[in-house]
């Protein structure tokens, strides 16, 4: 039993860790500029298809081809910032709606452009087995976790560290009082798109290897993160994080209970459960009269 | 010599112009303030000064130089410096964090931090508390923080917004004395008050505004001792 508990701990740590990247990107997004990006989900995808695209017809190398997909995702936030966010600003419920719109366009956008079938890609780090016993892991269990905590800890030292990064903070807390220090909350707005972007292609990059790569990829992350970040309380990076762990493991080990089936059940329920008794989350605050 | 020359300026928000055809100086080292009553335009004509404004016309000199066309994102280089009305700081960063961000268009380091340590003798409190939220500041506390982290760039001429807002009557006097503070180190200080009385008292000059219009201008005195100004605006009896 012990060992099947760490078995299902350690995979859910791993699930755990793409939710945060989600979880991550959504609440940054949410927190400066309070959107909630229903697109984060294909933008996830996307990395994955790009992450493959790029590992077969150009680099060869994975962790470069990571790197070109963060990128690339990067440039497209900023697009997605500029093209639709932008042109909606002031106007939270048509932003909500287009980013619903944005879900339609990328998934088909990348059907028509790969086709509906999976694709798979097989780097040295899945091949590679880690042994505790009778238990083993492939390397890419280990990549991601480490590759996401190593991913928090830039984005904590940048936001609270850098110039750039507390001018973020403080737009997200007084956009009028960011004007007159000299701050434009549209360069703000690009580069938070940027960030969360990017770190959306990084989950898609690091979990796309390890099962599939297809259109819907992205959408049960999403739906995790979302939870993640409501558990956690709306607009807070630690939140985010314990929200993102929290879930991943525990519908990890709810699998040694209950049905695999039910894993979701469980998730969801946690969320209605947060909802009925704390509604403003772990870490959150709360606040009134805020629509 | 005039740090500030505003002139013919006209500002508003489409529709209407809410500052119709405004002229005003602020000379270096002297308070002027703009008195009139709600919906005269005061707090247009420092958002049309500072290009805030989506509607706006006319002249912006700043010691000499045209900044009309200024991005409000830059006005701070130029040295012109605007505290809004409602509180400006940012609650959840750090006094210091705050400071700092006072600098964001400053990327000299070195002279940065030399400004906070200069700031921070001037305003005593804000080093006490310079790593608290300042969201627990006081409501006169965070004035002084806005004012402290205007100061960051070293700014020709400060604009305030109806500084005395809500403040109690000691916050009141101290804000002003900071104010006067500026002036006697040579800077420019153009504020917007509805506490005329006091605000008349802590200036050298003062224009009465109606209607988008400057109506009056003269010394403070001069306007204190005037009775329209005190009937309209002093609440004593003609």
């Amino acid at each position: 039993m012990a060992t099947a508990i760490l078995e299902q701990f350690i995979n859910g740590a791993m699930m755990g860790s793409i939710y945060v990247l989600m979880a991550l990107g959504m609440v940054l997004i949410y927190g400066v500029m309070h959107v909630l990006n229903f697109a984060h989900g294909v933008l996830f995808m996307v990395g994955g298809y790009l992450t493959h695209l790029f590992f077969f017809s150009w680099t060869g190398s994975y962790p470069l081809a990571i790197l070109c997909s963060m990128v690339a995702l990067a440039a497209i936030g900023v697009v997605l910032e500029r093209l639709v966010f932008r042109a909606l600003r002031d106007n939270l419920r048509m932003q909500i709606v287009s980013s619903l719109g944005l879900i339609l366009i990328i998934q088909n956008g990348v059907v028509q452009i790969w086709g509906p079938h999976a694709l798979q890609m097989r780097p040295a780090s899945v091949e590679t087995l880690v042994k505790f016993g009778q238990l083993s892991f492939t390397l890419q269990h280990f990549v991601i976790m480490g590759v996401v905590a190593a991913a928090v800890v830039v984005l904590y030292l940048f936001l609270t560290h850098t110039r750039l990064g507390t001018a973020m903070r403080a737009t997200s807390q007084a956009p009028e009082a960011a004007v007159v220090v000299g701050i434009d909350p549209n360069r703000v707005y690009t580069l938070t798109f940027m960030i969360a972007c990017a770190l959306a292609g990084l989950g898609g990059a690091l979990l796309g290897p390890l099962f599939l790569i297809f259109p819907q990829m992205g959408d049960a992350p999403m739906l995790k993160a979302l939870s993640a970040i409501v558990i956690g309380g709306m607009g807070s990076v630690p939140g985010a994080i314990v929200g993102g762990l929290g879930i991943g493991i525990v519908e990890s080990l709810s699998t040694l209970v209950i049905p695999t089936d039910y894993r979701d059940t469980i998730t969801f329920g946690v969320l209605i459960l947060m909802l009925l008794i704390r509604p403003w989350g772990i870490f959150g605050v709360r606040v009134r009269g805020e629509d | 010599m005039t740090m500030l020359k505003v002139q013919n300026l006209k500002g508003g928000y489409g529709g209407r112009l809410i500052v119709d055809g405004v002229d005003l100086e602020v000379e270096a080292g002297e308070i002027v303030t703009v008195i009139g009553q709600n919906g005269a335009g005061k707090s247009t004509i420092l958002k049309s000064i500072f290009n805030l404004a989506p509607v706006r016309e006319g002249e912006v000199l700043l010691d000499g130089k045209d900044i009309f066309k200024v991005s409000p994102y830059r006005m701070l280089v130029t040295g012109l410096a605007y505290i809004p009305q409602h509180h400006s700081i940012f609650p959840k960063l750090t006094i210091t964090e705050n400071l700092r961000m006072g600098g964001y268009l400053l990327d000299d380091a070195k002279l940065l931090q030399e400004r906070i340590v200069k700031v921070c003798e001037m305003f005593p409190i804000l080093r006490e508390r310079r790593d608290e939220f300042a969201a627990s500041l006081s409501g006169g506390e965070q004035r002084m923080l806005e004012i402290a982290r205007t100061l960051i760039m070293d700014p020709k001429v400060v604009m305030l917004d109806e500084p005395s807002i809500g403040l109690a009557p000691k916050m009141v006097d101290l804000v002003f004395a900071t104010a006067r503070r500026l002036a006697e180190d040579g800077k420019g200080i153009l504020m917007v008050e509805q506490n005329v009385k006091k605000a008349l008292l802590a200036s050298d000059r003062g224009y009465v505004l109606e209607l988008g219009q400057v109506r009056i201008q003269d010394q403070a005195q001069a306007l204190i001792a005037d009775e329209r100004v005190s009937r309209l605006y002093m609440g004593v009896r003609g």
